[in-house]
């Protein structure tokens, strides 16, 4: 086995990660699919070239700040895209368009803001050293993927499992009418829960625009689906398949693109996608919902 | 004026926005048409004659019927192991078979990889419109027909649907093959007008944008998916006209109103469009199907066996929710089910109406076997019932609600419809007639026009007993109808459910009001615990010291709110 791409597998493939858990967290708690995340990455990566570039910060010190943004984009989008369906029957389908609608509006101001061409962080932005991991080499910007992922996805993790907020959000997942009458300000946990989500998918953007050193418009469509895929592989609003469904997927496509041909790299998360959900449609770590009569 | 491109441009976007229409008027959420629409554009332009051997219209002809095909037989290979998914995802599924699509014709050498094919343009405006029309038709003749509505229900209330004795499984079915038959239809005039056909005019922001137009649209009216393409299409041309070029601009403001209408517009663009319904004139009060010209059915003479339990019983993990029931119902009877809450009811019925399959004995229903036999072959059988907590569709009318009750004894409708043939309209008035007559029973005979979750309460707990009636049952099950209800309209539910009996109908009633059960019933049947406590006539029970125990608790701790 090749030492290199497996590596490179997982650093792509925390970024997955990251992406997804943000997007089945929403899923999760919210019962709604938010199709704007994709877009948050996207906001995310040139907002994060910019502060380097414009701001002159280093790219560790944009990190935090990408987060906030990300997070005050997330208040917006559920104050907008989706509070004001509550209690529509259609919300489901509603959600969807609201937040595509959302996406796009967030995309035209990039374009407006930054055009529609690629950008680059500057040169010299990244630290030169690089590491000799069993024979293979490995950037630090590498190294600084997986450890941000880690460190975010436990840091969630502990904030679902251990905290009062928390408590609100598994309560919200359960059942928001019931979480209402304990007194569970339930509005709240919603846009916390939409901040928290649009944070980690905008680290993840500004991560993703550091391992390739572009940023595009269209960044958020490819990953968008694989998010999805990822999300229904995992198990929907499960936090831990997120994060294995997404290092899985960035393997299966690094040795897909090695063995295979790169033109077939995006059929393997479909291939997955689809197998699961036919034979296992609760994921590898959802848990099936009992249908109430 | 718009132009010649953009004239066919709203209409075969159009005909792929009705392409989500017709899942989503069956609360279906699919992505997969950009995948039926890619196999049916390249198979098309693979297999069907160049227009200069046979002609252009001949050619497009045989183009159309082949990827029509195609997409059907697509989504009917996609649909086999998909069908059980629900909401989302089933989107995701259709969308990751999209996709794969995409990416293996990219892959595919012969198709032209990446590049794509080149495709002899012949689609005018002319026959992009002629072919809308068409589809749109299609929807028009289908949304009043029994199918149309049976999709409707399900959409509402999956569950109440079949209960109804509507086949879920195999209307989901047809609703997707046809869904994948008109994208199918998309994807080949597509090919025929743009030249040039690439794997990536079937991405998913293909499919994302035929839903948008379908939903801004809307998807309940057949008219909607026409709207939203007309909308879609001129937007960006008006923003043109009026001098807003500026790159970003254009895109913003697409996205604007898109996001107003959907948070303004809850039913789309033709939600706009005021609806009117019609109450057919009632004549005759007989709710006999065989007088209301729809399948007759034979009800069990008294005497006759109409359900029969035996050992039965259900648990969930450790809790014993009922116990060895032995029950025996026949022809005729008013049968009384009581007991404390908890005590196993509504359990019991769902077990009978085939909801619930019990854990262990047996269960006998009109000559099916309930839990062994699909639910909707239960209701079919002439089983029907109303549900504890309110289970009615609730933006279909009070009238729409009855007409999906008689969904088992109205003949189906959609294909003389399509035809215009006479008979469709015979049928449909003498549903309409009969489904009136059911609201009339009731007592709601002036409320038939309003959507079912205005109505009151009461109104609502008195329309599942007209829906439920619709369906002509042998055996009608009311699990808890007075519950909300004041004294008056409990004793006049108490006299429609006596008179009902006198018709010849089999009725098993759950009820807390004791009064009501005592007055109503000829047997009553006391539940505690998950096991029968006794059985008997009002005088037995109410005699019996032990049901008095039970059901009302000792005195210290009475607290019987009735």
């Amino acid at each position: 086995m090749d030492i290199q791409q497996l590596l490179n597998g997982l650093f792509i493939g925390s970024i997955y990660a990251l992406f997804a858990i943000g997007f089945t967290l929403v899923f999760g708690v919210l019962d709604r699919l938010n199709l704007a995340h994709p877009a948050v990455f996207t906001v995310a990566a040139f907002v994060g070239i910019e502060l380097v570039e414009v701001g002159g910060l280093s790219i560790w010190a944009a990190l935090p700040v990408v987060f906030v943004v990300g997070g005050l984009l997330g208040l917006v989008i559920e104050r907008v895209a989706f509070r004001p369906l509550k209690g529509r029957p259609d919300a489901h389908f509603a959600g969807l368009i609201s937040s595509i609608a959302l996406a796009g509006m967030f995309i035209a101001l990039l374009q407006w803001r930054y055009g529609p061409d690629t950008k680059r962080f500057p040169a010299e932005s990244f630290p030169e050293t690089t590491y000799k991991v069993l024979g293979a080499q490995v950037t630090g910007v590498q190294v600084a993927i997986l450890l941000i992922t880690v460190v975010l996805a436990v840091g969630l993790h502990l904030l679902v499992g251990r905290t009062r907020l928390g408590r609100g959000m598994r309560a919200t997942a359960e059942n928001p009418t019931a979480a209402r009458v304990v007194g569970i300000n339930v509005d709240r946990v919603s846009a916390t829960t939409l901040a928290i989500s649009s944070a980690l998918g905008a680290v993840a953007g500004a991560l993703f625009a550091m391992n390739v050193n572009s940023a595009q418009l269209g960044m958020g469509s490819a990953i968008e689906l694989k998010g999805l895929a990822v999300i229904v592989v995992g198990g929907m609003a499960s936090l831990p398949g997120a994060l294995v469904g997404g290092l899985l997927l960035g393997l299966a496509e690094v040795f897909t693109v090695q063995y295979i041909g790169s033109s077939w790299r995006d059929l393997v998360a479909f291939g997955l996608l689809f197998l699961i959900l036919v034979a296992r449609p609760q994921g590898l770590f959802g848990t099936r919902k009992v249908r109430e009569v | 004026m718009p132009g010649d491109a953009t004239l066919v441009f709203i209409a075969i976007g159009g005909i792929f926005a009705f392409s989500f229409y017709a899942v989503l008027v069956a609360g279906q959420l699919s992505l997969g048409q950009a995948g039926f629409a890619a196999i049916a554009a390249f198979g098309s332009a693979s297999l069907a004659p160049a227009p200069s051997e046979v002609g252009e219209i001949p050619a497009l002809l045989i183009a159309v019927a082949i990827g029509m095909s195609v997409g059907a037989l697509a989504s009917i290979v996609l649909g086999l192991p998909t069908m059980h998914l629900r909401g989302v995802f089933l989107a995701i599924a259709t969308l990751g078979f999209a996709e794969a699509v995409r990416i293996l014709i990219i892959n595919t050498e012969s198709l032209g990889g990446a590049q794509g094919m080149s495709v002899p343009k012949v689609v005018t405006p002319a026959i992009a419109w002629v072919f809308l029309v068409l589809v749109a038709y299609w929807f028009w003749r289908q949304g009043p027909s029994r199918y149309g509505r049976a999709l409707a229900a399900i959409r509402e209330d999956e569950l109440a649907a079949r209960a109804m004795g509507i086949d879920v499984g195999r209307h989901r079915l047809q609703a997707f093959v046809t869904s994948g038959a008109v994208a199918g239809l998309y994807g080949v005039l597509w090919a025929y007008f743009v030249r040039l056909i690439a794997p990536e005019d079937f991405s998913f922001t293909t499919a994302i944008d035929g839903l948008v137009t379908a939903v801004v649209g809307g998807s309940t009216l057949f008219v909607g998916p026409i709207l939203g393409s007309v909308f879609l299409t001129l937007v960006p041309d008006l923003q043109r006209a009026i001098g807003i070029d500026a790159g970003w601009i254009r895109p913003f403001l697409a996205s604007l109103l898109l996001l107003l209408v959907i948070l303004f517009l809850p039913g789309g663009l033709a939600g706009l469009i005021p609806r009117r319904v019609r109450m057919p004139a009632i004549t005759g009060t007989d709710l006999g199907s065989a007088v209301a010209g729809l399948d007759p059915r034979r009800h069990p003479a008294a005497g006759e066996q109409v359900v029969r339990l035996r050992g039965l019983s259900k648990d969930y993990g450790g809790v014993h929710a009922v116990r060895d029931v032995d029950l025996e119902v026949t022809g005729g009877e008013i049968v009384g089910l009581i007991g404390p809450n908890g005590a196993g009811k509504t359990t019991l019925v769902n077990m009978i109406s085939g909801l619930v399959r019990g854990t262990s004995g047996t269960v006998e229903v009109l000559g099916v076997r309930p839990g062994r036999t699909a639910v909707h072959r239960i209701a079919a059988a002439g089983v029907s019932r109303t549900f504890q907590h309110s289970r009615l569709f609730p933006r279909l009318t009070a009238l729409e609600n009855t007409l999906v009750g008689s969904h088992v004894v109205a003949r189906p409708t959609f294909l003389r419809r399509l035809l215009w043939l006479p008979s469709a309209r015979h049928d449909e008035r003498q549903a309409l007639q009969h489904a009136a007559r059911c609201l009339e029973r009731v007592g709601l005979a002036d409320k038939g026009a309003v959507v079912a979750s205005a109505l009151s309460y009461g109104d609502q707990r008195r329309l599942e007993i007209a829906r439920a009636l619709a369906a002509d049952p042998s055996l009608l099950i009311l699990d808890e109808p007075a519950a909300g209800m004041n004294r008056v309209e409990a004793e006049q539910l108490s006299d429609l459910i006596g008179a009902l009996g006198r018709d010849g109908l089999t009725i098993l009633l759950i009820e807390h009001n004791v009064g009501m059960v005592m007055r109503t019933c000829t047997r009553i049947v006391v539940l505690n615990f998950g096991e029968v406590l006794a059985t008997g006539t009002p005088e037995e029970i109410a005699g019996n010291p032990e049901v008095v125990e039970a059901y009302l608790g000792s005195a210290e701790t009475e607290e019987e709110p009735r």
